[in-house]
């Protein structure tokens, strides 16, 4: 509050009485001092920067925030991973229990594979050395699994190896001898593995024995889609689908999952729709190998 | 407030979402889960002051970020919708546990949606079954939500009366 008395002002020679009472000047007193609480509409104002820094900076950056929330709460994190399967353990088919018979399976398709793919590199080119192993001359580094997310559409795995360790992005990672995804991201100890399945990755791979590239893109939920193959081919389901090699990531095809089902497509009926299941029960899951070539 | 008890509930909350216990009471086939943060978010924006909700609101957001896939999207979207839902509440009241329901339903898909914008917009592509998926979400939180909201105040010690408009 500002009381003013009575003033006297000069205009030219005259003098005027402008007031003869006092008058209350009324002043907003400040809510906060210049050091005090920010205002509400600052604090929003100064979070909603935040946000935005944190959405439009380079994601290599970004992730390291995860990356050592899932380093520093690895334990914690890890507690309820199995309580899941103990409680649908009752629901689950009997031969998924059998998970090193699944293994086995899944070796002796790539082997079969393999063969396959001798034998015509034999025909073809009679005579020439080919390397054809696909994991000939690569490095397998394993790793725990911290964290996974096969639930939803984002489909991940984090995981306890990084650049330290010589993971760097799109290497392969395998479980169970099958391609389970790549690497996405990598921190100095600490891996982030994008699963086949998950809605942002497109693998090519090839089904059965047919010699077409084809893309597989993940649509969450443990399952990926194969589209835009003309009917004219013939896809069965329980046909193998191959990862295919990528020179410096992979030297060979290796089994990536079966073919669920196979239907036309909805919007165009002379191509197919192929449903892709893992062959690698990434629920149970708990450890897992890089792929890295040539070391 | 009690930002002790806060930081101590959200990091449980967030280990709890991050974790593959929520596995146990996921349904459908798309393993529709409650959003947990989301309903945390909604109960501090409708039983806090204005301020509270705002903080509250963007740090669930980055609590929400951490475990998602790209840092940022709920941030905002938790944010914008914490603080709409605050100052809608001073008209508002939302007492009522299918009113609180209701909150929980509207906040869950439109945070949902918009966190899927901020996403898109960094790059990430989008499920084919995204908005299936947010619409279970909302209505298993919905569902799930008013329920949490008693124990969620005796652990901030937040007196029941409060929850109405202040």
């Amino acid at each position: 509050m500002v009381a003013a008395g009575t003033r006297q002002l000069s205009f030219g020679n005259c003098w005027l009485v402008m007031a003869r009472k006092h008058i209350r000047v009324w002043v907003p007193k400040r809510r906060i001092s210049r050091f005090g609480a920010p205002s509400r509409r600052m604090l929003f104002t100064w979070f909603m920067l935040v946000g935005l820094i944190f959405l439009f900076a380079p994601q290599s950056l970004t992730n390291r925030f995860q990356f050592t929330f899932a380093r520093i709460f690895r334990w914690p994190l890890s507690i309820g991973r199995n309580i899941p399967l103990l409680v649908r353990a009752d629901k689950l088919p009997e031969n998924a229990a059998g998970r090193r018979e699944a293994r086995y399976q899944n070796y002796i398709a790539y082997l079969e594979e393999q063969l396959r793919q001798k034998q015509q590199t034999v025909e073809a080119l009679s005579g020439l050395r080919s390397r054809f192993h696909a994991l000939e001359g690569a490095k397998l580094v394993p790793a725990d699994v911290i964290t996974r997310s096969i639930t939803g559409l984002n489909n991940e795995l984090l995981i306890n190896r990084g650049s330290d360790d010589g993971l760097a992005a799109d290497m392969f990672v395998m479980g169970d001898n099958s391609v389970i995804g790549t690497i996405c991201d990598v921190a100095a100890r600490t891996g982030r593995v994008k699963l086949f399945t998950d809605v942002s990755l497109v693998t090519q791979v090839r089904v059965g024995k047919l010699q077409v590239d084809m893309l597989m893109q993940g649509v969450g939920n443990s399952s990926a889609r194969i589209r835009l193959i003309p009917v004219k081919h013939k896809v069965n389901p329980g046909d193998f689908v191959f990862a295919k090699a990528r020179p410096g990531f992979l030297d060979g095809p290796m089994i990536v999952g079966t073919v669920e089902q196979c239907r036309r497509d909805d919007d165009n009926p002379s191509l197919w729709d192929i449903t892709v299941r893992p062959v690698c029960d990434m629920e149970r899951l708990s450890s897992v190998a890089v792929v890295v070539m040539n070391p | 407030m009690r930002w002790l008890r806060f930081a101590v509930l959200v990091l449980f909350i967030t280990i709890l979402q991050a974790g593959s216990l929520l596995d146990v009471i996921a349904v459908t086939h798309l393993s529709v889960r409650p959003d947990l943060l989301l309903i945390l978010l909604v109960f501090f924006a409708v039983s806090c002051d204005s301020t509270e909700a705002i903080i509250t609101s963007f740090t669930i957001g980055f609590a929400a970020d951490l475990i998602g896939s790209v840092m940022g999207p709920r941030m905002v979207g938790f944010g914008l919708l914490g603080t709409a839902l605050a100052y809608l509440h001073r008209v508002v009241a939302i007492r009522k546990m299918p009113h609180q329901s209701a909150a929980v339903f509207v906040a869950c898909f439109l945070t949902g949606a918009l966190v899927s914008f901020l996403t898109f917009l960094t790059g990430q592509p989008m499920g084919p079954r995204a908005y299936t998926a947010l619409l279970g979400t909302s209505i298993y939180s919905a569902v799930v939500g008013p329920f949490l909201f008693l124990p969620l105040a005796w652990w901030m010690r937040i007196k029941t009366n409060r929850l109405s408009r202040a």
